[in-house]
């Protein structure tokens, strides 16, 4: 059979966000591929430098829709290091919330996203409806669905009234019932399971000659989690599971994620049950001492993580950001050798990409 | 029957989503519930602004300007299509004068005029 | 006075406009029902007919080195095979053109827009049309056989290969779904493998081939390709309402014609139960289910028949 190049160019019904990637097929198998970025890139570690570091706040949080808390969150810690001040406890807690909810929306669209390409259009959209209950959450404390912007410098910019308290744990209740119902639904349908198993296995060594964190590594059994492994107040305090599987394939990383979610929804009820009174925020100082300092958060999908240096002015000297989907992505060319065509979708979409995280 | 249930699991769900109603919003020939914390349309006290400029400093996405020629003349601009609806500028006044109200802000053709003067102080030109 | 009774016929009912509109009734109810099924709230009851004036008001364009008359040519031939199809099936137990054999006529009318689809695909010098193409022969192969070897079990039970015949040996012997439950299931299968509905629309699978062999298409000739599914869909739906449910021929027309929308609503609800539950094959795990067990399946439907018959 002579082999031909389909691009799964930047225009794609598969992809959420541009890409561009030759796959060399030959009949329905794949022999190989290459990939290409740069497609979403804004130059926002540039941009960062010419804004001060309260403007740098929202500049952040526009660097992905899906984790923009995550990334508010790790610029935030890193200001208020290099500042040395400490922030409250409540405020703490809060961040863990919003951190959470955040898993928990990313998951469930990723769900939906793969249900979608593998054609059971109607899992994807009864996983969206339930989304909806975790963006409800979000924009009745914080007031936006996607663009919280819930952090400031010294802590958070609201606080949680008797009422929102109230409203959250009846969310997340019903959040609970329907994570059950696609759990449900995801390990009994065959279809699902059939597409899914034993497609693009990925072996310890391959995640680690890659450096590949996140559901992704945890789906090969490698035990990796940034929220128990170098953890930020409050979740030192928290108690979790961090969830892995031993066999690496998309049936694996389709269940972890799901998992995870659950997983998730539990910790919002223990963080709404532990969480102090006090303070939401500590006024911080414009200019910020000299010094550099790294930061690390557990995005959804990994670890993100954010170099800071400062020169003694109210402008960072220099930011540099690593998010997980970039570590990710250099494994795609791997996967995606010697699987059939129609397991494409199913390959991409066990990555979970935001390429708009890669891009910056 | 248990194995028999989670089997049909789907479905059930799509039988109850036939009976439930759409859980979709009929906006625009619907009514639309925002919640009061939804930052939406930049709203100001205009007896509380004096002109000090801490709104303009911090936004992120220069969509305030401040023509000011002397302390009692001024004139405070905002740009709506420009404004990226962060809230900075409400957390950054100390007088409480200028924040969100959470009214939408409807769509456009021409974004560049789009200008809304927020408060004129014995400023002509 | 013949010549204007068999135009009526032909353009009128039930030949050209009723298809188109059933063709369009039928699109309405899947989307409404599948929308239903996933919490929204679906189209309005003319968003199928404005779809088909949108399309026929769109620029046509085709990419360089296509070959155009065939381009041209093929939806064309593809919208008469099925129109003439749909002439031979009884509506409500009415129908002017049958004879002994049309069963057989029908089946291969109904094949003419998979090979075209085949042949549009390879016309059209696209990646994904390419692949869309092959697909759409790989799938044909699969459940097309089963088909053929099911739907003979109610001609062999009512003793005739007219459809006309078999509809009505059923007001004496008993809707057939009640002796072929099985065959039942199995043309439903075939039936959505025909239309290329999930969970068999491999060919046209959004996420990997993009639009499959009908990428390329635009205007004009994509509204005579939308056509084309559609009245596929409803000749075989009345195909399937006929030969398994038929309980239409009654005398007086209005039982006839509820009974006969009541039966073709049935089988349009399990299409789309069914699209809205399963999630789509590989090709080679269709390949694989068609020939290991759809195949024995169908032989062993036939089989019981024959034996019953006997």
């Amino acid at each position: 059979m002579n082999k031909i190049t389909i691009p799964i160019g930047p225009h794609h019904p598969l992809l959420k966000e541009p890409l561009s990637m030759k796959i060399d097929i030959a009949g329905e198998r794949v022999l190989g591929a290459s990939l290409r970025l740069g497609y979403v890139h804004r130059g926002i570690e540039k941009l960062a430098l010419e804004r001060t570091y309260v403007q740098d706040v929202h500049l952040i949080e526009r660097i992905c829709g899906i984790c923009s808390h995550v990334h508010t969150t790790t610029f935030c810690l890193a200001v208020e290091a290099l500042l040395g001040i400490e922030v409250p406890p409540r405020a703490q807690y809060i961040r863990a919330l919003m951190c959470e909810l955040e898993r928990v929306h990313s998951h469930l669209l990723w769900l939906g996203i793969l249900a979608k390409h593998v054609g059971l259009e109607t899992v994807f959209m009864h996983t969206w409806h339930d989304r909806e209950l975790a963006l409800d959450i979000m924009e009745g404390v914080s007031g936006g669905r996607v663009s919280h912007a819930a952090n400031q410098i010294g802590g958070v910019r609201f606080d949680l009234s008797e009422e929102q308290e109230a409203m959250i744990r009846e969310n997340v209740e019903k959040l609970k019932t329907q994570v059950g119902g696609v759990l449900d639904v995801i390990e009994n349908e065959p279809a699902l399971r059939a597409r899914t198993q034993g497609v693009a296995p990925v072996s310890v060594e391959l995640i680690k000659d890659y450096c590949v964190v996140g559901p992704v590594a945890r789906a090969s059994g490698v035990d990796i989690d940034l929220r128990r492994d170098d953890p930020w107040p409050p979740y030192d305090q928290l108690d979790f599971k961090v969830i892995t599987l031993p066999d690496g394939d998309a049936w694996a990383r389709t269940l972890i994620r799901a998992l995870e979610t659950r997983e998730s929804l539990r910790l919002c009820e223990t963080i709404m049950h532990k969480m102090p009174d006090g303070p939401v925020t500590v006024r911080a100082p414009r200019k910020v001492p000299e010094g550099e300092v790294v930061t690390r958060s557990e995005a959804p999908r990994g670890e993100v993580v954010y170099y800071l240096r400062s020169n003694g002015s109210d402008k960072p000297a220099r930011l540099k950001v690593r998010t997980p989907t970039l570590a990710v992505l250099s494994l795609l060319p791997e996967q995606l050798s010697a699987i059939h065509v129609a397991d494409i979708p199913v390959v991409l979409a066990g990555i979970d990409l935001c390429i708009a995280c890669a891009d910056r | 029957m248990k194995v028999m249930r989670r089997r049909f699991s789907l479905l059930n769900a799509i039988f109850d989503a036939v009976m439930a109603r759409p859980d979709t919003v009929g906006y625009p020939f619907g009514e639309l519930e925002l919640p009061e914390g939804y930052r939406g349309a930049i709203v100001i006290d205009a007896d509380k602004c004096t002109g000090c400029g801490l709104c303009v400093r911090d936004c992120p996405a220069d969509a305030l300007r401040l023509e000011k020629k002397s302390r009692d003349e001024f004139r405070l601009i905002h740009y709506p299509a420009r404004c990226a609806y962060c809230g900075q500028c409400e957390d950054s006044c100390q007088r409480g004068a200028i924040g969100h109200s959470n009214a939408l802000v409807g769509a456009t053709a021409r974004p560049r005029e789009l200008i809304v003067v927020l408060k004129e102080k014995n400023i002509d030109d | 006075m013949q010549f204007i009774k068999g135009l009526f016929f032909l353009l009128i009912f039930p030949g050209l406009s009723f298809q188109v509109v059933c063709g369009l009734a039928f699109e309405w109810i899947d989307r409404k029902l599948l929308a239903r099924f996933q919490r929204r709230v679906g189209p309005p009851w003319y968003q199928p007919l404005a779809d088909l004036i949108k399309l026929f008001s769109k620029e046509d364009i085709m990419p360089e080195g296509a070959y155009d008359l065939v381009e041209t040519l093929l939806p064309l031939i593809s919208l008469s095979a099925v129109l003439t199809a749909g002439l031979y099936i009884p509506i409500a137990g009415f129908t002017p053109f049958s004879f002994e054999g049309d069963l057989i006529v029908i089946q291969f009318l109904m094949s003419v827009p998979t090979l075209a689809y085949y042949l549009a695909g390879i016309a059209s010098v696209g990646i994904y049309s390419l692949l869309g193409g092959g697909r759409s022969l790989l799938q044909f192969f699969s459940y097309e056989v089963p088909l053929l070897i099911t739907i003979s079990g109610p001609a062999v039970m009512a003793g005739s290969w007219s459809i006309a015949e078999i509809s009505r040996s059923q007001l004496d012997q008993g809707p057939f779904i009640v002796f072929q439950p099985l065959g039942f299931i199995l043309a439903v299968v075939g039936l959505i493998g025909k239309l290329k509905r999930d969970p068999l629309d491999i060919p046209s699978a959004s996420s990997e081939v993009v639009g499959g062999s009908l990428t390329e298409f635009t205007g004009a000739k994509l509204g005579f390709w939308h056509l084309v599914m559609n009245i596929q869909a409803v000749v075989g739906i009345f195909l399937l309402a006929n030969l398994y449910l038929g309980w239409s021929n009654i005398t007086s027309p209005l039982p006839a014609i509820g009974i006969f929308v009541l039966e073709c609503l049935a089988v349009v609800v399990v299409l789309s139960a069914t699209s809205a539950v399963f999630a789509r094959l590989r090709i080679d795990q269709l390949a694989g289910i068609g020939w290991k067990i759809l195949v024995p399946l169908s032989l062993l439907q036939l089989g019981f028949v024959i034996l019953m018959g006997v």
